[in-house]
């Protein structure tokens, strides 16, 4: 800085003498919209470092090999089964005899409130049971559904995730991704020709 | 005595410093700015409520594209060294050092493995254009599909590596779908996943707002 300064002063004393010079600029740039820029671009960078990482949602789908002693019945009237449909449309229905089919979508009144709807019913019906939980092994007490989410072939990824959300969004315990059956399909199509499970023979299917 | 007073100086602030320090932070964030990984497909991610963050490090990615097109990417260049070693050997495919050494370095991929020669070969700039239809799934025999044995043999990969002291941590399975995939490709992908004894993995989401925190409530039913 304090060159520059000299540096005009002496420019100043030849003025006198022979030009006649246009008064000399100051040599020093003035920085600040560049530092603006600088901190602008740091911002940035900052900014899209820290939030461009996506987040992920853990899955963990059911060992292949499934052994018929290592099946657990579950009761009846605590199952929900989402059929997840073509055009955002998820088809539901609760435990297997006399199984009515109802649709609905994913919004938040929707699918989120048969689930919400169901969960009361089952506390309503069994209360508080105990369980164990899962990493811990501490016992606990409440009431649980479970979940069964089929995705048909019409489904999109969308709609298979937003179905996982919901279950974590309504703290869904036992959930599980299985594969359609031909009888769902055939109830799908003919909601009153009523769902023929067996039981037997989807555990032998199941197994095999 | 009236005070002195000092010659005011100009009243502007020498920017020089600053610029200096801005222009260094800049560089440090531009420099550890991970450069976004070249992919072969753009791929939309649908939105959750999950919170968990992707790991930094170990990722083996199954990018499924809207048609349902196949693509694999993985993480750390030993483990792909090591693994292009093997499958070179094992299938016979007869590539150079130089080809090997290419494959480490590039990013995602989804060709069959009979085209992978060729794929590299192309300069990476055009190796998007290369026509694909992903690798080959077959959910039949798990022996025949090629996904599984990408799979299988990039987890072995990692392992030696991990073994050998270069990486520290195994593969996180991470499956990474446009949200209009049709659901039978997804599927394909589980169930080779499930095949080979990956029961855990990921699905890679946006972040949407929860509903049950955002109104300070807890959803009806759990833990009342």
């Amino acid at each position: 800085m304090a060159e520059m300064q000299t540096a005009e002063s002496g420019g100043s004393k030849k003025k006198g003498g022979k030009k006649v010079r246009s008064k000399k600029m100051s040599t020093r740039v003035d920085l600040t919209p560049m530092v603006d820029l600088g901190f602008l671009l740091i911002t940035f960078f900052m900014l899209t470092t820290t939030l461009a990482k996506p987040q992920i949602m853990a899955l963990v789908m059911p060992e292949k090999d499934i052994k018929k002693e290592d099946i657990e019945p579950v009761k009846e009237s605590k199952v929900l089964t989402l059929l997840l449909g073509a055009n955002d449309k998820v088809y539901w229905y609760e435990g297997i005899t006399d199984a009515k089919l109802d649709s609905t979508n994913y919004a938040a009144e929707g699918l989120r409130q048969v689930i919400l709807n169901k969960k009361d019913k089952v506390k309503g019906q069994f209360g508080e049971e105990d369980y164990e939980d899962f990493k811990t092994k501490e016992p606990r007490k409440g009431s649980f559904i479970n979940v069964i989410i089929k995705p048909t072939k019409e489904a999109k990824y969308k709609n298979l995730v937003d179905a996982l959300d919901e279950m974590a969004i309504c703290k869904v315990r036992y959930y599980v991704i299985l594969d359609v059956s031909e009888l769902e399909l055939e109830f799908m199509k003919n909601p009153a020709g009523g769902l023929k499970f067996n039981v037997e023979e989807q555990i032998q299917a199941a197994t095999q | 005595m009236p005070k002195h007073k000092p010659k005011r100086g100009n009243p502007s602030i020498d920017m020089t410093a600053m610029c200096d320090v801005a222009f260094l932070l800049l560089t440090f964030f531009m420099l550890t700015a991970k450069a976004k990984p070249q992919e072969t497909v753009v791929v939309d991610t649908p939105s959750s409520i999950s919170e968990t963050k992707l790991p930094d490090a170990g990722i083996l990615t199954i990018l499924i594209s809207k048609e349902g097109k196949i693509f694999l990417d993985m993480a750390g260049q030993h483990t792909r060294k090591s693994l292009i070693e093997d499958i070179n050997s094992r299938f016979q495919m007869g590539m150079s050092e130089e080809q090997q050494i290419k494959f480490a370095n590039a990013g995602s991929f989804g060709i069959q493995r009979k085209q992978l020669k060729q794929w590299l070969d192309l300069p990476p700039g055009e190796r998007g254009t290369f026509p694909t239809e992903g690798i080959p799934v077959d959910t039949a025999d798990v022996n025949k599909s090629e996904l599984a044995d990408w799979i299988h043999n990039a987890r072995l990969a990692q392992f030696r590596m991990k073994q050998e002291g270069k990486v520290k941590e195994e593969y996180v399975m991470v499956v990474k779908a446009d949200k209009d995939t049709p659901y039978p490709a997804v599927q394909k992908v589980i169930n080779t996943l499930v095949d080979i004894n990956v029961n855990k993995f990921n699905l890679i989401t946006n972040t949407e707002s929860d509903p049950g925190k955002k109104k300070g409530e807890k959803p009806a039913g759990e833990g009342k």
